[in-house]
């Protein structure tokens, strides 16, 4: 076991009956660095985080925290990570401050020490004039703060964070982002799940792509986006059936892969600019129109495309 | 239009919470069945006399003999005999309800009567309770029989001395008891009787048990049901759909006629299959004057909608419906006679129980089941209901929100 | 440590909430105080002086019988119906015809028609055939005809005792051959009359006559009022202890549907310790209410709940049940929507079994009283009356007994669903 490495997974898969949601999954997560766990919903990254949290047992596997094991050590694995869930999981009826305290209880804090990491924490999350308001009159993104905060109480080594962003606002979105960011400054290693390319793209030093249950590439950023190559990116929409012109096209020289989603065409070509009046030219020989071209630049979902064939977001 | 589609919306999401056929059906005919045969009095029993327990420690003297036949002849106690090993349990049974009271005849009872003397029995009973003080009422009526009848031994035994003297003192204990014996059996059948009869009893009609529960149960169960209602209420302004509703062509006061009329429909279905229920399955004269049960059932509806639309103004959330709603049924329920009779209760109770429109409602329904009285003593009920209705309406239009 | 702050984060967010306060406090104290202000007038020492005034129409057909002279029996009982001391309990019109006294009952005007017959007086004086007095009454009236009934009975009862009393030495006389002449019997009367009105005095000083009154064992003079109080209020107490239980076991599935229970999961809280402090919130939830419900009633209402160690000892059980029960009950249920069957009908359904709607009620069928065993309820509503009879430890001990071991049996079921549940 690396001792730079705060979380080692080695072949974690968990079965819920005929269902294989986690395959054995195998990556690790260096200490102080923002590991992002990129996939589609269903691809079992909140699976593979709540047996981390030791909320789920593996069905196989192991996997370590800071050197505990998820399976044998649940106990101290918990004291070293904070979790923060995808819904925000707070009392309604009890103030911001009422909540960090009982939570801070349930990490172990007590007395002066807690009451002085509750403030610490109440500024930090920028809800230290609310302290005292009940949760259920809070704002969505005051909520999402403080659940966050909770997290934070114990002075993790290790924060897992599942889509935190999911369904807020560009301004609420913004300020967690830039709360991980500085969390990590402090030195905090976080393992963050989303389905968001840019936020995987933004914030990550490793990044693993999960689908189906399993983990189907991993790496940083650019090691990924070498994997689709110099390859481009064309989205096309056509003023006919897909099926029309999507053999010829697959069929064209210097087309990787083509595929269909929703009528949007997606070809991964070698060199856009030489391909799109190739491109334009079959389409007019099928006698189909094309009404929209995008290109883009390889990104990582390009290569979620390239490796499943399907888009990142559903 | 948009009204009634209003309306049936509200009905569909009623039915299809699983527990409004409990709320609004099942609970008041179970409880209807309950408190019908509990409080039906007999129980079942073959007399449905109130038991009193009967010690005799005067061995069977024809003082305390003729007592206990002067209580087998009471009509509201029938005596228990109890002997010793039952006697020393007797007070805990009086205290349990077993029994509605014991008389305990001491030794010596008969003969310090038949002299003239301070003759008392002892008479455990709570007079705090309605059973108490009949046994006590009753068992004193006995009492002063048995004493008279003493006494008219007395003076026959005086007036036969005073012409003829008796033979032996035995001779004149002979005379004494017959005049006792006599004089008790006289009391079977007294040149003047009681009789007490309801006009119901009158018309050959037997008292029904559940001609208080059915009505009250179905007042009660009327105000209970508007959780129901409430609640829809609340969620469609907590979900927003409510301010969705208002950016239609629709006028808020098309909103509030549509929640109205769907929970006065939902109130008027429930106590119509009450009203069926109860005269079906138990008997209650509803349907023998139903144009006059019907002026009862339509301006309760009425009412208890105005109450829900109100619980359903003011609260914010489905809690707080449940706990208006709750508050509401248990006051209007218990000091409105759906429970008890407002007659049992004190003078002042009974008062401001009339003011309550549910003591309207039980007057009206009562009119119909026990007098038998048609739609014109239902007027003066109906109308009462209806400007409650008014009120509650004119208070929930006013405090109503839509977010 | 963390199970006794998860129990008590449970008992703020309780106690923090409008409506559990009205289940665990406001409403047991509101029924039982609806129920004080109803029955307040029964049972305390000056009896029925506050019940509603009984309107009474008579119609006296009576007439003055041959050797009567000015004698007319059925005048004489209208003008003690009319007297100051039955004013407080009738209001009494005279009427002229019985139709026109029963058509006034079938209008409401009147409460019951009292119909003196013909041959009332000449009843009295001479041996006749009986007559009867007759009351009819609106039939939904109960209270005011029977007092009417006992009024009229004891009167009618002094005219024919006194009638039964001159038929009795007649024929005693008359068959020994002695002579009976009007003097004779004029001696027996007024001896009769003297001895009635003895009787009658005695019960002017408020006692009965003939009879000394004992109370029920555990009762005491001038507490009959706080007697009966005191079992309207433990059934509320019992009913709404239960609530109380199925309420605070049910923040569990709230818990887990609000996601707390799973993040507190994810802290270094063993899933024993979280549990247990659910639990723990429940037990002492309801032991705060049942505390209070004890000592706010007692104020109103002056209960004597009875030896301190015995009311430990009862409530004890209570809580325990409670406690079971409800958890029990809630590990059945899949989610908050579904628990609203278990209040309103699980709840309502075993407490009607456990005899809590029917304290004070005499003369029940038997087998009801069989039923209310089948119940913990039954078993803690006999254990509180048992103390409220002034019973010791021995006597509340049996039910103490069942109903703790019927709580730890509910509860331990409970529990293991729980468990089961979130393992």
């Amino acid at each position: 076991m690396g001792e730079a490495n705060a979380i080692e997974v080695r072949e974690l898969a968990k079965d819920f009956g005929e269902i294989h949601a986690v395959q054995g999954i195998h990556f690790d997560v260096r200490a102080g660095e923002i590991f992002s766990l990129l996939g589609p919903n269903g691809a079992g990254k909140t699976t593979t985080i709540s047996m981390l949290s030791c909320l789920l047992s593996p069905t196989s596997g192991d996997a370590s925290v800071m050197g505990h094991s998820i399976v044998r050590e649940p106990m101290a694995v918990k004291e070293a990570i904070g979790v923060v869930p995808q819904e925000v999981a707070l009392y309604p009826d009890l103030s911001a401050q009422e909540n960090l305290a009982f939570w801070g209880k349930m990490y172990g804090l007590r007395g002066a020490a807690l009451r002085q990491r509750v403030e610490e924490v109440l500024e930090v999350i920028g809800l230290a004039d609310r302290q005292k308001g009940r949760v259920s009159k809070f704002s969505g993104g005051m909520k999402r703060r403080l659940n966050i905060g909770i997290a934070l109480l114990h002075r993790p080594q290790v924060i897992i964070m599942d889509e935190p962003t999911v369904g807020i606002d560009p301004q609420s979105r913004r300020n967690i982002l830039d709360n991980v960011g500085a969390l990590n400054r402090e030195g905090m290693t976080v393992l963050y799940t989303t389905h968001y390319m840019e936020e995987a793209q933004e914030l990550s030093d490793h990044i693993a792509i999960m689908d189906q249950g399993k983990v189907i590439a991993h790496g940083t950023h650019e090691e990924l986006v070498k994997i689709v190559g110099e390859l481009d990116r064309i989205d096309l929409s056509i003023n006919a059936e897909p099926g029309a012109i999507v053999e010829p096209w697959r069929a064209s020289e210097g087309v990787r892969q083509v595929s269909v989603e929703e009528g949007k065409i997606s070809l991964l070509v070698h060199d856009s600019n030489l391909m799109l009046p190739r491109l334009f030219e079959s389409a007019n020989r099928a006698g189909v129109r094309i009404t929209s071209v995008e290109i883009q630049e390889p990104n990582l979902e390009t290569v979620f495309l390239h490796l499943t064939g399907r888009a990142l977001r559903d | 239009m948009r009204v009634l589609d209003l309306a049936l919306k509200d009905l569909k999401q009623v039915a299809r919470e699983r527990t409004a056929a409990l709320f609004l059906l099942i609970m008041p005919i179970l409880f209807t069945l309950f408190f019908g045969l509990v409080f039906g009095g007999s129980g079942g029993e073959k007399d449905p006399r109130l038991p009193v327990g009967f010690v005799d420690r005067d061995s069977g003297s024809f003082a305390s003999a003729g007592l206990r036949r002067l209580l087998e002849g009471s009509d509201t106690i029938r005596p228990v005999v109890l002997d010793e090993k039952a006697a020393a349990r007797a007070g805990e049974r009086v205290r349990d309800g077993k029994l509605a009271a014991v008389v305990v005849v001491p030794a010596g009872f008969g003969e310090r009567a038949m002299a003239g003397g301070d003759a008392r029995a002892t008479l455990i009973v709570d007079r705090a309770s309605s059973g108490g003080q009949t046994a006590a009422s009753a068992v004193q009526a006995a009492v002063i029989r048995l004493l008279g009848a003493a006494k008219v031994a007395q003076l026959s035994a005086e007036a036969f001395a005073a012409r003829q003297p008796f033979p032996s003192p035995a001779g004149r204990q002979l005379y004494l008891q017959e005049a006792l014996t006599q004089t008790v059996a006289a009391w079977e059948k007294p040149p003047i009787a009681i009789a007490a009869r309801s006009l119901q009893e009158e018309k050959k009609e037997r008292p029904n048990p559940f001609a208080q529960a059915s009505p009250g149960m179905m007042v009660q169960f009327a105000i209970f049901g508007l959780i129901g209602a409430g609640s829809v209420l609340v969620m469609e302004r907590k979900s927003g759909t409510l301010q969705r509703l208002l950016t239609t062509p629709i006028t808020r006061g098309q909103v509030v006629a549509g929640h109205t009329l769907g929970t006065f429909t939902v109130v008027f279905i429930q106590e119509a299959i009450l009203v069926l229920v109860g005269q079906l399955a138990f008997g209650v004269g509803y349907l023998r004057q139903p144009l006059a049960t019907l002026l009862v059932v339509v301006p309760l509806a009425a009412f208890s909608t105005s109450l829900g639309l109100l619980i359903g103004a003011v609260s914010r959330e489905e809690e707080q419906v449940i706990m208006w709603t709750l508050i509401a049924m248990f006051i209007l329920s218990a000091m409105g006679g759906a429970w008890f009779p407002l007659d049992i209760t004190g003078q002042a109770f009974s008062t401001i129980g009339h003011l309550l429109p549910t003591a309207w409602a039980m007057d009206g329904f009562q009119n119909v089941v026990l007098r038998g009285l048609g739609a014109g003593s239902v007027l003066l009920p109906a109308g009462v209901l209806l400007a409650y209705t008014a009120l509650c309406f004119g208070l929930a239009v006013w405090r109503f929100r839509f977010e | 440590m963390k199970l006794v702050d998860i129990a008590l984060k449970d008992l703020v967010r309780s106690f923090r909430s409008a409506f559990a306060l009205v289940m665990m406090f406001v409403a047991p104290l509101l029924l039982t105080g609806i129920i004080y202000f109803a029955f307040g007038g029964l049972g305390s020492a000056k009896e029925g002086f506050d019940l509603p005034v009984t309107r009474v129409q008579v119609v006296n057909l009576d007439r003055p019988a041959g050797s009567s002279g000015d004698f007319v029996a059925g005048r004489i009982l209208i003008q003690f119906l009319r007297s100051p001391e039955m004013a407080r309990l009738l209001q009494v019109a005279e009427v002229g015809s019985e139709a026109a006294a029963r058509a006034a009952v079938e209008r409401k005007e009147a409460d019951v028609a009292l119909i003196l017959p013909e041959g009332l007086t000449a009843a009295v004086v001479a041996p006749t055939s009986p007559v009867t007095v007759t009351l009819y009454h609106d039939p939904a009236l109960t209270i005011g005809p029977a007092i009417l009934k006992g009024v009229v009975s004891q009167f009618v009862d002094g005219f024919a005792g006194s009638r039964i009393a001159s038929n009795v030495v007649a024929s005693q006389l008359g068959r020994r051959g002695v002579a009976v002449d009007a003097a004779v019997l004029e001696q027996v009367g007024r001896g009769y009359a003297a001895r009635i009105q003895e009787l009658g005095q005695q019960q002017g000083e408020g006692r009965l006559a003939g009879l000394d009154l004992q109370l029920p064992p555990g009762q005491k003079p001038s507490e009959e009022r706080a007697a009966m109080m005191a079992g309207m209020m433990v059934s509320q107490i019992i009913f709404f202890a239960f609530y109380t239980g199925a309420a605070t076991a049910e923040t569990i599935i709230r818990e887990q549907e609000e996601g707390t229970l799973a993040r507190l999961s994810t802290t270094p809280t063993p899933a024993a310790v979280i549990l247990g402090g659910k639990f723990a919130g429940i037990f002492i939830t309801i032991i705060v209410q049942v505390i209070v419900l004890l000592l706010v009633s007692a104020l109103l209402f002056g209960i004597h709940w009875g030896e301190p160690l015995s009311v430990a000892l009862v409530t004890l059980g209570m809580v325990v049940a409670a406690a079971g029960f409800g958890l029990f009950v809630m590990s059945l249920v899949k989610n908050t929507r579904q628990s609203g069957a278990v209040f309103g009908g699980v709840l309502t359904v075993s407490g009607m079994m456990g005899g809590l709607f029917t304290t004070g009620v005499q003369n029940l069928p038997s087998f009801y009283t069989t039923v209310n065993l089948f119940t913990p309820h039954g078993w803690a509503l006999r254990g509180w009356k048992a103390v409220l009879a002034g019973g010791g430890m021995g006597d509340a001990l049996l039910p103490a007994l069942v109903t703790l071991g019927l709580g730890i049996a509910f509860f331990t079921v409970g529990a293991l669903l729980f468990r089961k549940r979130f393992s």
